[in-house]
Order: structure tokens, then C-alpha cells, then sequence
């Protein structure tokens, strides 16, 4: 072997180690920037795909006029196309007063983010939000909707912000079971063939009496999510050798979500 | 040749980005669309041994700081380790540089197949990795397809990349095993 290729395997193994050897909050770092830096194309993109997303939702809007005007033989095309656009901002606007009801009502301080892209990685399920420390967003601040819990933050950039989905498997929260002492752990699933997989609770006890459509709360053990959050519903209980095991349909369609809150934390 | 690895470098950084606003093929059981791996295969097999480890390097971070969230604390997939997930299938598709530079088309396709096929390996390792780190080693169908899946996209994917490429490599003034352009 030549030595300059000596030399140069020997560069490649000192960069590899003194990059693995770097501290976690550096790669934070690193990761926040890149996505900083990259953000103005993931805004871009995310309201092209909204714009876009729109114009899908009203041609199926226009689907479903269409299947009601057969059915009452009576509504001509132009008035249920104008129709089909004030159902459209209908939506919009009670889904916004929803979450401004949301955030009104809300005991903590909450920072509203849109979702600006949706990471199709193959292990992980995370999105990108479009708020960051500018806004006062800092790393392990629980990420919600008026329906329930998102995720969590795990890396910040200066207006951008990347959020571990409560589906994703590394992402663990302790829980309780409205009605009853029942506490467990609840995480996602590796890998799915959905956006929205059912979530798992482990560490029940044996002999818990868990009903389907129970609700499943945030325990608020460890810090992170405070407790009361909605997770989702119980949908069915199995008792195994050593413990009790739940599945969850989660509280918020996360195949469908656009606009989040971030809950502020007193650092 | 610094200026057409500089452009796979581009190139691969736009193809992680490009990636945020492809949807999974839910046909394909959620797996994903991969274009940086055709790319940076195109790079082992025609970059000298040292622009070969540069981009196995960068394309191995990047696809970190990319797709892994770098969780506070104790991290399950570490930002770096995809540089030796990336290094074994780059070290592989450099020793078919030979049968590269003799620049027939079929070879090339067949090259470009080859990387396609290695492109499964990435996610095995990938997943065998998240496998260790927590303690929890199970197959299904759908892990199955998550990691078969990209490869079989990438049959249809690299060959593209391949073609387009060489061109490029041309237009740039790197042409391997080639004499050089009057």
C-alpha cells in the first residue's frame, strides 16, 4: 500500500473518531444549523404543498357535491362549486378557532408553529416545525395540539425546529390511565405502514381492568411533558408473563396535522 | 476532477433536501425514496481512493444530521456512525472501479445495478445498530419491506443517476481512464 493512501486512511479514521467522539449538544448544534440553513426551501416547499394540498382538497370536495346533486337532482355546478369554497374557509376558520380557544384556555404558555415538512426517514418519524430559540423553543419541550400530545423537541435552529413524534419508538413518556392507579410507559413503533401507527404501553400491571376507549394521560414523571396531556385511547389490553401490555390509538391524527403548539418551559 | 466532486457533493446535499418532500411508498409499506446512495455509489466507483473517503465522510454526516434526531443526552444512533454504515458498500463499489473505467454502457448499468442492490445493506446496518442500542432485535413484514424496498427503487433510480452523471463528469473535465478532451 502506498503511503499516501496510508496517510489518508489514517486522516479518514481520526476525522470518523473525533466526530463520533463529539459532544451530544454539539451535534445538536450542528443538526439546528443545517436545518436553519435549510429552512427557507423546507418553507418554500411546505406552502407549494399547501397550495397544492388545497386545490386536492376542493377537487374532492367537488367530488362529494357532485355525489350529493345526484342524489338531490336539484343543485346546478357553479353553485355547488361556491359551496364547496365556503366549506373549505368554514373549516379553516373553526380549525383556527379551535386552537386559538386552545391556546386562550390554556394554563401554560404555548407557541404556535406550522409544520413545515414531514421526514420520510425509514427509522424515525420526526417533522420539522417552523419556530425555534428565537421564539423562546429550546430542546425537550413537549410539542402539542388541542387534541393532545405531538412529540417532543429535540433540536433547535434560530426560526426552525425538529420534533420527535410520539410514534417514533426512541421516544418514551410515562402515562397514567384515566380512572384508575394503572402508570406505564408509552412509545411508537420502529416501523410502520402508516403515518398514524397505534402506540404500545408497557410496564402495566398484570391484572389491570382496562376498557377500550379509556383515556391515556401524561403522567408528568421526569419532566419533560407536564402531566394531564392527552395521548390517545385505549384500544385493547393484553396481560403477558411479566407484565401488562396496552395498544393506543393515538389522540392526534398525526398524518394530518399542520399546526402545533409548543409548550414554553421555564429553563 | 475537484470540480466534479465538489458537484456530487452538491448533488448529494440537494438530494437530501429533496427528500423531505418525498412521501414514503405506501405501496411499499412506508420505504422510502433514496437518491443519495446511487450518488454517492457513482463517486466510489469513479473518485480516487482519497475523494472516495472525502465523500463517504460527508455523505455519511450529512445523512445523520439529515435524518437522525439528535436527542439530549444519550443518543441511540449517534451522528457519524452512518460514515461506516456508508464505508463498507463504497469500499465495495470502488474495487469495481476497474470494470468502470472501461466505459461500456452495459457495464456501467450493471454497476449501477450492483449499487442498487447495496443500497439494503445501508438500512440493515442502520437497523441493526437501532437494534443493539435498544436491546430489542424483531422482524416483520413491514421492516422487511423498509429495507428491501429503497433498493428496489433504486434499480429503476441509479441507472438514471448513472447516465446523468457521466455526462456530467465529462462537462466538468474528469474523465477517468479516458484521454483527455482536445
Amino acid at each position: 500500500m502506498k503511503s499516501t493512501s496510508i496517510a489518508v486512511i489514517g486522516i479518514f479514521a481520526l476525522l470518523v473518531i473525533l466526530v463520533l467522539l463529539l459532544p451530544q449538544s454539539t451535534k445538536q448544534q450542528m443538526q439546528g444549523a443545517l436545518f436553519q440553513w435549510i429552512s427557507p426551501i423546507l418553507r418554500t416547499g411546505a406552502s407549494v404543498g399547501h397550495e397544492l394540498g388545497g386545490v386536492r382538497g376542493g377537487l374532492k370536495r367537488l367530488d362529494e357535491l357532485e355525489r350529493e346533486n345526484e342524489q338531490l337532482k336539484s343543485e346546478n355546478e357553479q353553485l355547488s362549486a361556491a359551496n364547496s369554497l365556503l366549506k373549505n374557509l368554514e373549516s379553516e376558520v373553526s380549525r383556527l378557532n379551535r386552537a386559538l380557544r386552545f391556546r386562550e384556555q390554556s394554563p401554560v404558555k404555548l407557541i404556535p408553529a406550522r409544520i413545515i415538512s414531514r421526514e420520510s426517514a425509514t427509522w424515525w418519524n420526526t417533522c420539522t416545525i417552523g419556530c425555534g430559540s428565537k421564539d423562546g423553543v429550546a430542546p425537550d419541550m413537549a410539542v402539542v395540539t388541542e387534541s393532545g400530545l405531538v412529540g417532543k423537541v429535540t433540536t433547535v435552529g434560530k426560526d426552525v425546529s425538529v420534533v420527535l413524534l410520539v410514534s417514533d419508538e426512541s421516544l418514551r413518556v410515562s402515562v397514567s390511565i384515566e380512572g384508575t392507579q394503572e402508570q406505564g410507559i408509552v412509545s411508537g413503533t420502529r416501523a410502520s405502514s402508516t403515518y398514524a401507527p397505534d402506540l404500545r404501553i408497557r410496564f402495566l400491571s398484570k391484572t389491570a381492568k382496562l376498557q377500550p376507549g379509556m383515556k391515556v394521560l401524561t403522567a408528568g414523571a421526569g419532566g419533560v411533558f407536564p402531566s394531564g396531556l392527552v395521548i390517545g385511547t385505549v384500544k385493547d389490553f393484553s396481560a403477558k408473563a411479566l407484565e401488562g401490555i396496552a395498544t393506543v390509538t393515538p389522540a392526534v391524527d398525526l398524518a394530518d396535522i399542520q399546526d402545533v403548539f409548543v409548550i414554553i418551559r421555564q429553563q | 476532477m475537484i470540480p466534479f466532486f465538489l458537484s456530487l457533493v452538491v448533488l448529494i446535499f440537494g438530494s437530501f433536501v429533496f427528500q423531505f418532500f418525498l412521501p414514503p411508498v405506501l405501496l411499499l409499506s412506508g420505504a422510502a425514496i433514496l437518491f443519495a446512495p446511487p450518488l454517492y455509489f457513482y463517486g466510489c466507483l469513479s473518485l480516487p481512493f482519497p475523494l472516495m473517503l472525502a465523500l463517504t465522510f460527508i455523505t455519511g454526516l450529512l445523512n445523520d444530521l439529515f435524518m437522525v434526531p439528535q436527542a439530549k443526552g444519550h443518543a441511540d444512533y449517534t451522528a457519524g456512525v452512518s460514515i461506516l454504515v456508508y464505508l463498507v458498500p463504497g469500499l465495495i463499489m470502488h474495487g469495481f472501479k476497474p470494470l468502470f473505467l472501461r466505459h461500456r454502457w452495459e457495464l456501467h448499468w450493471l454497476l449501477a445495478e450492483i449499487s442498487a442492490a447495496l443500497t439494503p445493506f445501508i438500512l440493515v446496518a442502520q437497523y441493526a445498530i437501532l437494534s443493539i442500542e435498544r436491546t430489542n432485535f424483531f422482524f416483520n413484514d413491514v421492516i422487511v419491506w423498509r429495507i428491501l424496498g429503497p433498493g428496489l427503487i433504486s434499480l429503476l433510480i441509479a441507472p438514471c443517476v448513472f447516465f446523468i452523471l457521466t455526462p456530467l463528469s465529462h462537462v466538468l473535465g474528469y474523465r477517468p481512464g479516458l484521454p483527455l478532451a482536445r
